[in-house]
C-alpha cells in the first residue's frame, strides 16, 4: 500500500486511520469476550477440601519403637513421626527440595528423601547433606498414655 | 524447491523491507511462504456462486466444538460413578461452565443443521457433478462422522436420556444383518451399556472422531481448492478449462464475507446457550426406562420410522439412503446444472426432504 501524498483532511484524523482504529478495537474487544470465559473456566473453583485442623491421633507408641520412624497422614498432609533419644519428634514429610515424601532410615539414623538423596537430622529436622535448601518443617507432637497425637495447624 | 543459489536476504540489513510488511518479509526470507499463501488465498471464485457460507460455517462450528470440547474434557470424568456429578459440577460450580457446555450443546446441533444445509445447497446447485464427485463422497463421509460425534457425545452426561438413547441406538446397530451381534458387542464393549460403553464412547468422541474428521475435512478442502467453486449456471467444461465467467477474489472478498458469517454464528451460539442452556435429566438408571423417551431431533425421523415398519426395514432403510447419497454423483449422469433442466433430480430431492422432515415432525409431536 502506498501512502497518500497529501492529507486532504488538513490535520484531522483521516477516515482510513479512524476505520482501522475502530476495526482494531472491535477485534481486540471480541477476542477479549471469547478469551474471558475460557480463562474463567480454566481457573478451578474453590473446593472445601481443607483439613479441619486440631489434634489428630496418628498411632500408638508401640507402632514406633525407639530408633524407628513412620510416615502418617494428618488430614491430607503426610507427616513423619520419629521416636528419637530426645523423645517423639514430628515433621512435615514433604521434602523441601522438590516435594517427594521422606522416609526414616534406621540404618543411618537419618530422615532420607528417596528422590535426590537429601538427608535430614531426625532430632532437629535440619539438613545434614544433599540438595534440600532448608530443614523439614517441625510439627507439634504429643504422647498421651500410649497414643501419639500430631497437632495440625 | 528452487535449486542453486543459497538463500540471501533480498534487502540490505537495516534498510526498508522490500514490498510488504516487515513480518511478511521476515517469514518470506525463511519459509518462502508468499508462493504458498498466494496459492492458498489468491484464487478466484465465480461471481455467481452462492454458497451461503454453509460449508464454512460448519467448519467454524467444528472449531467451536474442538475448543469447548477440550475445555469440558478438563473437568469431565468418564466413569458411570462420576460422570453425572462431574457434569453437574462443571455446569453449576465452574465459572462460565454453563456457557461452555451450552455452547458445545448448541454448536453440535447447529453443526448438523448447517452440514445438512450445505449438502442440500450442493445438491440443488448440482455441485456434486463432474469434476467434484470425490468431494461429494468425502463430504458424505463427514456427515457420517458428525452423526457419530452426536451419538457418542450424547451418552457422556450419563443421564436418563443419554443412557436410554444409547441402549436403543446400539440395539439398532445390533439389528444389522450378519454383523449385528458383533457390532453390538463392539460398540457397547460387552452385552450391555456399562462403564465399558462409556469409556469407548468417550475415547471415540474425544480422540477418534475429531482426528478423523479433521483429516477428512483437510482432504475435502484440498479438493475444493483444487477444483474451485462450481458455477450454479454453467456445467464445468470437459476437458477441464480455466473458467471464463465473471469471478471475484477469494481473498479478501469472499473470506471477509465468510468471517462475518462466522461472527454472526458465534453471536447466535451465545444467545441460544444463554436463553436455552443445555439441560441435564436425572442420573442414568439401568433399571428404569422413563416414559415418552425420545432421541435427539436428528434421529427422530429414524425413531418414528422404527415405530411403523418391521424392525429390519427401519434399520436398513437409513443405511440404504446413506449409501444412495454416497454414490449419487455416479448415478446422476445428467451433466446439466440448472434446476429446470434436471427435473427428476429436483423432484426426488424435494420428495426426500419432505419424507425426512415429515417423519421428524411426526416423531416430535407423537
Amino acid at each position: 500500500m502506498g501512502a497518500t501524498a497529501t492529507d486532504p483532511t488538513g490535520g484531522r484524523l483521516p477516515r482510513r486511520r479512524f476505520l482501522a482504529a475502530l476495526a482494531g478495537f472491535s477485534i481486540v474487544s471480541m477476542a477479549a469476550l471469547v478469551v474471558t470465559p475460557i480463562v474463567g473456566f480454566l481457573v478451578p473453583p474453590r473446593t472445601s477440601g481443607g483439613a479441619a485442623g486440631g489434634k489428630v491421633l496418628v498411632g500408638k507408641v508401640a507402632d514406633i519403637p525407639p530408633g524407628e520412624g513412620k510416615v502418617v497422614p494428618v488430614g491430607s498432609k503426610p507427616t513423619i513421626v520419629v521416636n528419637t533419644a530426645q523423645g517423639m519428634k514430628a515433621y512435615s514429610a514433604i521434602c523441601t527440595h522438590l516435594g517427594c515424601i521422606v522416609t526414616y532410615d534406621s540404618g543411618s539414623a537419618a530422615i532420607v528423601c528417596p528422590c535426590h538423596d537429601g538427608r535430614f537430622n531426625p532430632t532437629t529436622g535440619a539438613v545434614e547433606s544433599g540438595p534440600p535448601p532448608t530443614g523439614l518443617t517441625p510439627e507439634e507432637v504429643t504422647v498421651e498414655g500410649d497414643e501419639i497425637f500430631v497437632v495440625s495447624a | 524447491m528452487t535449486a542453486g543459489a543459497p538463500p540471501t536476504d533480498a534487502t540490505p540489513m537495516g534498510g526498508q523491507p522490500s514490498g510488504g510488511q516487515p513480518a511478511d518479509d521476515w517469514f518470506e526470507r525463511r519459509l518462502h511462504w508468499r508462493g504458498l499463501m498466494g496459492a492458498l488465498l489468491h484464487v478466484r471464485v465465480p461471481a455467481e456462486s452462492k454458497t451461503f457460507f454453509f460449508g464454512g460455517i460448519t467448519l467454524f462450528l467444528f472449531g467451536v466444538q474442538v475448543v469447548t470440547g477440550t475445555l469440558l474434557a478438563l473437568y469431565y470424568k468418564p466413569t458411570p460413578a462420576a460422570a453425572y456429578d462431574s457434569v453437574l459440577f462443571l455446569t453449576s460450580d465452574v465459572s462460565f461452565g454453563w456457557l461452555i457446555r451450552s455452547v458445545h450443546h448448541w454448536g453440535a446441533n447447529l453443526m448438523i443443521v448447517f452440514l445438512v444445509l450445505h449438502l442440500l445447497r450442493v445438491f440443488f446447485q448440482a455441485a456434486y457433478k463432474f469434476p467434484r464427485e470425490l468431494t461429494w463422497v468425502v463430504g458424505v463421509g463427514l456427515l457420517g462422522l458428525t452423526m457419530v460425534f452426536g451419538f457418542t457425545g450424547y451418552l457422556l452426561p450419563w443421564d436418563q436420556r443419554a443412557y436410554w438413547a444409547t441402549v436403543v441406538g446400539t440395539e439398532i446397530a445390533g439389528g444389522v444383518p450378519i454383523i449385528g451381534d458383533t457390532l453390538l458387542v463392539l460398540l457397547r464393549g460387552g452385552a450391555d451399556v456399562t462403564e465399558a460403553t462409556l469409556s469407548r464412547f468417550f475415547g471415540i468422541h474425544v480422540l477418534v472422531v475429531p482426528l478423523a474428521l479433521g483429516m477428512i475435512v483437510a482432504v475435502h478442502l484440498v479438493f475444493v481448492h483444487q477444483q474451485g467453486l462450481a458455477s450454479p449456471q454453467v456445467p464445468d467444461p470437459r476437458p477441464p478449462a480455466v473458467p471464463t465467467g465473471r469471478t471475484k477474489p477469494f481473498f479478501p472478498d469472499y473470506l471477509l464475507e465468510e468471517v462475518i458469517a462466522w461472527l454472526f454464528l458465534l453471536a447466535i451460539l451465545v444467545v441460544l446457550a444463554s436463553i436455552f442452556p443445555a439441560g441435564l435429566e436425572e442420573e442414568a438408571n439401568p433399571l428404569e426406562t422413563p416414559a415418552h423417551i425420545k432421541p435427539e431431533w436428528y434421529f427422530l425421523g429414524v425413531y418414528e420410522l422404527l415405530k411403523h415398519v418391521p424392525r429390519i426395514v427401519g434399520i436398513l432403510a437409513p443405511m440404504v439412503f446413506v449409501l444412495l447419497l454416497l454414490v449419487l454423483p455416479f448415478i446422476d449422469r445428467n451433466p446439466e446444472v440448472r434446476p429446470r433442466r434436471r427435473p427428476l433430480a429436483i423432484v426426488l430431492g424435494i420428495l426426500g426432504i419432505a419424507v425426512m422432515v415429515g417423519l421428524t415432525i411426526w416423531g416430535y409431536v407423537s
